[in-house]
């Protein structure tokens, strides 16, 4: 009875011996690699693993050089440092273990970093503020929505949403200029706009803060297509004209910067070119008696109240937007397809 | 005999059960250790960053850059100058940033002021109403009396709190950081200058620009992505916040907090801007080797 506890003891023994080993041999080869990457390979292992950088590859490579030496220090006897002392007593390391073991433990650090926040199959959700910057007489502000599913962790397609209609804003310029020079110029304002993305990451990066902090980001490019609703504001015969606001086809370009704070949640910064087809005001009122160029389509003029004079001319305009926002990542959680 | 048998048989049995659970727990403790490396003894709360290629520290800085001024109304200006920095460390350095005014082009709203001035013909309708309303604002040739930024000297002070890298397509790694600027600037600029009534309206005496130099602040920041251990490609955006008449107008001055014109243009004409620019460059960086921390 003895005998067959004291076999399968050691059966037990034997069974984890292997593993034991493959674990170790694993742990070295892990940490022989860090240290090519901390001597300066860290291209490489950005290469393979998402930019993990020199910094982490650096402390990763050094606390793996350490783990590694660990047992041929103590083949050695144990009289390593004393060895090297006697020998060379300039060589002989100032370390204070006493003082440095008592430092906080518990920080981890990997032997290869991963992507910080994977997208693939992921939803984004982004609101976001949208600022014109492009118009100097009137401001086209907005609340807006943005809506993404990635495909692949750089592709993503989504859609978007702007609310204009409350928040557009006649610019003391624009009064300043009628003014002093007595000059009109055909104004717009925004209602809604909609459009359907695909988005592209082909940029990602990451910043060590003061030495201190390490936060990731990405850059990315956007475009598509969708609708905008504009109308004219009458400028030049208030009186008699009065505009409904109508969608146009609308494109769209435009490039983006994600700072993470977490894994779910990011700030969001980026520049949006929508370009559409304007329709301006005819910038002619004072007809039929001495302003023919009113008359833009050419047909008898019957009084101002005629809407084929109100509009003369279409422009293709570019509404540069900043949109500043936040992008929540769901689910918030993910798994890596391979383990650290 | 017997009892020494069984002593030795008992001791094997305690010996083989204590290697064997000691084993278990080593291989499960260095099973963790592969996964994850926890930091400990002379590593713990070493700094994050080893072997920093130390881009900046104790080297100078010399970017030649053209900068694009952002958001005119009636003029664009294309500067081309050159930043000159001493980096102190790697996240502080003290330079001077200068550029001049090269290429200056109007805006459609400048081509749309100047088709209505020639449209109404002023010279010889000075009795038209469009004509007398504007004829303190409207000289002929409206270009000419717009403002505009002709220098900048802005020397400043450099942080570099953020570096890092930044991986495009998954193939091409570029070390880079983020830094700020702040610093007292000098412009030299051109606007109308100061007239009352009479002169205002003389043509084109009354609508000519005069230079003036003013001195506030600048900030900005940037990003370098170095592409040499001995160079790198710079993009920065800067906002030089100052007050000036960019239309040569005459828009304030008299009533309720001098909101309406008064028929003279003077320092009252001139309304706060947050003139910005965005500039790109490539700083070289001497000398061209670069030290690395430990």
């Amino acid at each position: 009875m003895n005998k067959s506890r004291i076999g399968l003891l050691l059966v037990a023994a034997l069974s984890v011996l292997p593993a034991s080993a493959l674990a170790a041999g694993k742990a070295k080869a892990e940490a022989k690699a860090s240290v090519g990457v901390g001597a300066g390979a860290g291209a490489e292992a950005s290469a393979t693993t998402e930019a993990s950088g020199d910094e982490s590859g650096a402390a990763a490579g050094a606390a793996g050089a350490d783990e590694g030496n660990e047992p041929e220090a103590a083949d050695t006897g144990g009289g390593g440092l004393e060895d090297i002392c006697k020998i060379d007593p300039e060589a002989c390391p100032k370390i204070d273990f006493d003082k440095e073991a008592k430092k906080s433990l518990g920080e981890q650090i990997f032997a290869v970093q991963q992507v910080y926040a994977l997208r693939v199959r992921r939803f984004e959700l982004n609101p976001y503020w949208s600022i014109s910057l492009n118009d100097q007489f009137v401001g086209h502000n907005g609340p807006g929505l943005a809506l993404n599913y990635y495909i692949f962790n750089t592709l993503a397609v989504g859609i978007n949403g702007t609310y204009f209609n409350w928040f557009n804003s006649d610019s003391r310029f624009n009064a300043d200029v009628r003014r002093a020079v007595r000059v009109g110029v055909p104004l717009n304002e925004y209602d809604w706009n909609a459009a359907f993305n695909i988005t592209y990451v082909p940029a990602y990066g990451k910043f060590a803060g003061f030495g201190d902090f390490i936060f990731q980001y990405d850059a990315y490019i956007v475009a598509g297509g969708g609708m905008i609703s504009t109308r004219p504001i009458p400028v030049f015969d208030p009186d008699y004209r009065n505009f409904s606001y109508k969608a146009k086809p609308a494109g769209n370009v435009g490039i983006g910067l994600r700072i993470f704070f977490y894994r779910w949640m990011a700030a969001i910064l980026e520049l949006r070119d929508y370009i559409y087809q304007e329709e301006l005001e005819n910038i002619h009122a004072d007809w039929p008696n001495s302003d023919q160029s009113a008359n833009c389509n050419n047909t008898a003029p019957v009084s101002h109240a005629n809407q084929a004079y109100w509009i003369c001319q279409k422009k293709l305009t570019n509404a540069v937007q900043a949109q500043v926002g936040v992008s929540f990542f769901l689910p918030t959680t993910f798994n890596y397809r391979l383990p650290k | 005999m017997g009892t020494k048998t069984m002593k030795i048989a008992a001791t094997s049995r305690n010996i083989a059960f204590v290697l064997a659970a000691g084993l278990a727990v080593c291989t499960t403790a260095k099973t963790a250790s592969a996964q994850e490396v926890v930091v400990t003894g002379p590593l713990a709360g070493a700094p994050a960053a080893h072997k920093l290629r130390l881009y900046r520290e104790g080297r100078f800085e010399l970017q030649p850059n053209v900068s694009f001024s952002l958001l005119d109304e009636y003029q664009r200006t294309i500067f081309i100058g050159a930043t000159l920095n001493y980096n102190i460390s790697d996240s502080v350095a003290l330079g001077i940033w200068g550029t001049f005014g090269a290429v200056k082009l109007t805006t459609a709203l400048s081509d749309h002021i100047q088709t209505e001035i020639d449209a109404r013909h002023c010279a010889t309708n000075a009795g038209d109403l469009d004509c007398r309303l504007t004829q303190v604002n409207l000289g002929r040739t409206f270009k000419n009396q717009i403002g505009s930024i002709d220098w900048m000297a802005v020397p400043q002070l450099t942080f570099t709190p953020f570096r890092g890298k930044i991986a495009f397509f998954q193939s091409l790694f570029v070390d880079s950081d983020l830094h700020f600027f702040v610093g007292p600037a000098f412009v030299g600029l051109s606007e109308r200058k100061d007239c009352t009534t009479a002169n205002c309206i003389k043509v084109p005496s009354g609508f000519a620009t005069a230079s003036r130099t003013t001195i506030t602040g600048a900030f900005g920041l940037g990003l370098s992505f170095f592409t040499h251990k001995w160079g790198a490609l710079a993009l920065d955006w800067r906002a030089v916040p100052f007050s000036r008449n960019i239309g040569g107008f005459d828009t304030a001055g008299t009533g309720p907090n001098k909101n309406f014109p008064d028929n003279n243009i003077s320092s009252d004409d001139r309304h706060f801007r947050f003139n910005q620019f965005v500039s790109v460059g490539y700083s070289i960086f001497l000398p061209f080797e670069y030290r690395i921390s430990e």
